[in-house]
């Protein structure tokens, strides 16, 4: 509740200070607000991906305002002009278009690099079952440590060597 | 398939022979081709044998019958001490004795130039008085067995057929071969003391000088009458009379025995032990001090007889001597009051008939185990009717002493062993040594007996009946298939004899059987417990590592050649514990390095190669790596399939995410340059 009323308050003081900038902000981020009440993810992946073009289409525009005229006409000037605000809904186009087409793009990297490090792990296993044998299999599937009993002549079992 | 052995009482003729020579310890040559059937023994025969390094000695071989329990002690102390009035032993050693196609035990003899004493007194080419058997007979014999004394030994071969004139002149007299046979095994009943006689031959016992004095006396009869005055009774006829009569009674009945040598007779011929005459008695005697008159003492008898087993019973020595051929009739007199009516007052035996009684009572008690059994019953019976008797159990009759030959021989000939083996396990012997206290170690033959039931209780290889076999019989050769027809009885003649084995045998079998663990076990005083623990392994691996390793330790100990043949065979058999190692690249080496070590004849190397501590290290070390490796790669396989479409969400999440992270970083960077190109 507390951060609402310091964030209506700070909103407020905006509005009062640099209402066009608000303005800009409020008209262009348009695409990436809706983003983000879309966006339900725990990642807010969607979000990060519109807004963040999106308010790189915006950005030139906001720094005619910082460093031009800033002033409300300034802003509705630039909010109506059709080639602004193509270029600030297209930045937020180009994120979701980002946004839906890389993920299958990556997936099927992730796919392709996967078949090939199972190919790699079932080649070693192979690798391991030739040199030490099949056995390898049930010690591995029973959790054990792999060791053999004690065999002769080792130190426990008893046999004493014949030969120094 | 070993030789028979043969009763001293079933011979008839010399078994026909076939040519071969060998020489013995490359100076004694044996030649087979001349036999001498006038110096065989029972069981060995005689053969002419001459010294390379001397031609001028006259020698002759005795060729032991394989298979019969030899009395190695008694070899090598009379090779080591040769004594007066006594045929010296002059060299021994196993050797392929060709006319039976199989090793065996020849032994060299300084040769008697003048053959058998009876049989010289038979022919008329000698003669012996009643005055030249003081000086020419007894005084050479009672040397020889005061030297048999000397080194803790007894002969138990004297009889007049082992009697020998050493000189051609037939003056010299000396007693024959005594080791070719166990104790007493040889003896015709006439020449072992009751007691012994009661006995089976093989279990008759080692015996002592007390035992050797009654057949001094037995024979000095024969000699002195120049024939056998009982020649035509044998077997349990002549028991049955011994013990009703009395051994003296029965030898020399109407003989006409010189009066100057009744005294000492009735002295060596008495059935009771320790009333017999011993040495010093007979020397006192050689040298004219009197003695104190031997009373006859014939067995207590009784005034009526007993019927049993087709025989009239007068004494409750015979009857415990038939009691133990018919065990279901013996207990049934045991449970009938006749019986005890005829000790009591036939024999004036009240209390052994309450002994007896209670005996009875005690198998009624115990009906449900094996002390209620008839052949425990009249076995305990047997034993306090027979105080100085035999161990009497299911039909066998032994003395402690004599249990190792008994039991080879049954085991040689297949026969009824597991009544010993019963006599061990259920301590049968328990009440015939408490009963005999007063004059046996019972202390002693107990432990012994109750480590022999410790080895048959242990089923493992090295211990068990053929254990029991080889502890009890030191001059035993070793019974294994392998090297059974080689003879061998020192444990430094196994590793040559299996290595001869190697060339016939079939290879998949093991060198090392029962019987070569248990006789290794029993001539090898190295501790090997660790060996036969492996050798009994479940473990195939272990089992044959282990058996290597006992070979291998032989071999090093023993200082043995190499053995070409043998590391050929072992080699052959190393499968399964090259297979104990879990690297095929190991196995492959091991595989390559066995020909060339098998090449070298060193069980050692071979045992070093197969059992390298460092190496199997390495490869349990390496095993593990494996393992875990293996499990780890098992790990991301799953995690990399994983479960239904979860890779595929996987996927778009990090794609989304990587969007949203290019999509971040491209506006940091237009924004950071169009903030400085617009500022600059």
């Amino acid at each position: 509740m507390r951060v609402v009323i310091w964030g209506l308050l700070i909103f407020m003081l905006l509005l009062i200070v640099a209402l066009p900038t608000v303005m800009l902000l409020g008209f262009g981020m348009l695409p990436g607000l809706v983003a983000m009440i879309v966006d339900r993810t725990e990642e807010r992946s969607a979000t990060f991906c519109v807004g963040g073009l999106n308010f790189c289409g915006v950005f030139p525009y906001l720094m005619d305002l910082w460093f031009g005229d800033h002033s409300l006409d300034q802003a509705i000037t630039l909010l109506t002009d059709v080639f602004a605000l193509a270029v600030m809904y297209g930045g937020a186009c180009m994120g979701w278009m980002l946004y839906l087409s890389l993920p299958p793009v990556i997936a099927s990297f992730i796919q392709v690099m996967s078949e090939r490090r199972l190919q790699q792990l079932r080649k070693t296993q192979r690798q391991i079952l030739d040199e030490w044998g099949d056995e390898v299999i049930t010690d591995a599937d029973l959790g054990g440590d792999g060791l053999m009993p004690p065999q002769p002549g080792e130190a426990g079992a008893g046999i004493p060597a014949p030969a120094e | 398939m070993a030789e028979q052995p043969i009763d001293a009482d079933e011979i008839n003729e010399p078994a026909p022979v076939r040519g071969g020579s060998v020489v013995i310890r490359e100076r004694f040559l044996v030649n087979g081709d001349k036999p001498l059937p006038d110096l065989d023994s029972p069981n060995a025969k005689a053969f002419m044998a001459e010294d390379r390094h001397d031609l001028s000695r006259h020698l002759f071989a005795l060729v032991c019958t394989p298979g019969i329990p030899l009395r190695n002690k008694a070899i090598r102390q009379f090779k080591a001490n040769p004594g007066p009035g006594l045929l010296e032993l002059i060299e021994y050693e196993s050797v392929f004795w060709p006319i039976i196609g199989q090793r065996t035990m020849v032994i060299i003899y300084e040769r008697p130039m003048g053959g058998r004493v009876l049989t010289q007194i038979r022919n008329n080419q000698a003669r012996i008085t009643e005055y030249d058997i003081p000086r020419k007979v007894i005084q050479p014999m009672v040397d020889g067995l005061r030297h048999i004394r000397s080194l803790n030994l007894a002969h138990r071969a004297v009889r007049p057929d082992n009697i020998y004139f050493v000189d051609e002149d037939l003056q010299e007299i000396v007693l024959g071969d005594c080791v070719t046979a166990p104790e007493g095994f040889d003896q015709p009943l006439m020449y072992e003391p009751l007691e012994r006689a009661l006995a089976n031959p093989a279990g008759r016992g080692t015996g002592s000088t007390v035992d050797d004095m009654y057949a001094l006396g037995a024979s000095l009869v024969v000699l002195t009458l120049g024939g056998n005055p009982i020649e035509r009774m044998k077997g349990e006829d002549l028991l049955f009379r011994r013990t009703n009569l009395g051994s003296y009674a029965a030898i020399c009945g109407n003989a006409r025995i010189p009066l100057s040598l009744l005294e000492p007779l009735r002295g060596l011929l008495s059935d009771i032990p320790t009333d017999r005459w011993g040495l010093d008695e007979i020397s006192n005697w050689l040298n004219g001090l009197k003695q104190t008159p031997q009373q006859k003492k014939p067995a207590r008898k009784g005034d009526t007889p007993l019927r049993f087993g087709g025989r009239d019973h007068t004494n409750v020595r015979t009857l415990a001597h038939a009691f133990n051929r018919q065990i279901p009739e013996a207990v049934r007199l045991l449970k009938d009051e006749t019986f005890h009516a005829w000790l009591k007052r036939s024999l004036n035996e009240g209390n052994l008939s309450e002994t007896l009684k209670g005996f009875v009572d005690t198998a009624n008690f115990h009906k449900d185990d094996f002390q209620g059994t008839e052949e425990y019953l009249v076995a305990r019976c047997c034993a306090a009717m027979d105080p100085y008797g035999p161990i009497r159990y299911k039909g066998i009759s032994v003395y402690l002493d004599g249990f190792g030959p008994m039991l080879a021989m049954e085991i040689i000939r297949n026969g009824n062993y597991q009544v010993l083996t019963e006599i061990i396990t259920r301590e049968i012997y328990q009440f015939w040594v408490s009963d005999r206290a007063n004059f046996l170690d019972s202390i002693e033959i107990s432990q012994m007996f109750a480590q022999l039931k410790a080895w048959l209780a242990n089923n493992d290889p090295g211990f068990g009946l053929e254990r029991c076999l080889y502890e009890l019989n030191p001059g035993l050769s070793c019974q294994s298939p392998h090297i059974i027809e080689d003879g061998i009885i020192e444990v430094e003649q196994l590793l040559p004899a299996l290595d001869r084995a190697a060339n016939h045998t079939d290879s998949h079998n093991k060198p090392m059987d029962r019987h070569v663990a248990a006789f290794v076990a029993a001539r090898f005083s190295e501790d090997i417990h660790p060996h036969l623990r492996a050798i009994a392994a479940t473990k195939e691996s272990t089992a044959v590592i282990g058996m290597l390793s006992l070979l291998a330790f032989l071999q090093w100990k023993l200082k043995a050649e190499p053995v070409f043949g043998l590391a050929s065979w072992v080699g052959g058999l190393l499968g399964p514990a090259i297979n104990a190692y879990h690297s095929r690249t190991t196995r492959r080496e091991l595989e390559k390095e066995i020909p060339k070590l098998v090449r070298r004849g060193s069980l050692p190397d071979l045992f070093d190669l197969i059992d390298n501590a460092e190496k199997r290290r390495e490869d349990q070390d390496g095993y593990a790596d494996a393992v875990e490796e293996y499990s780890a790669c098992s790990n991301e396989i799953s995690d990399i399939e994983g479960s239904g479409n979860e890779m595929q969400v996987k996927a778009e999440k990090t794609g989304q995410k990587t969007a949203a992270t290019i999509s971040i970083i491209t506006t940091m960077i237009a924004v950071t340059i169009m903030f400085f190109s617009e500022i600059l």
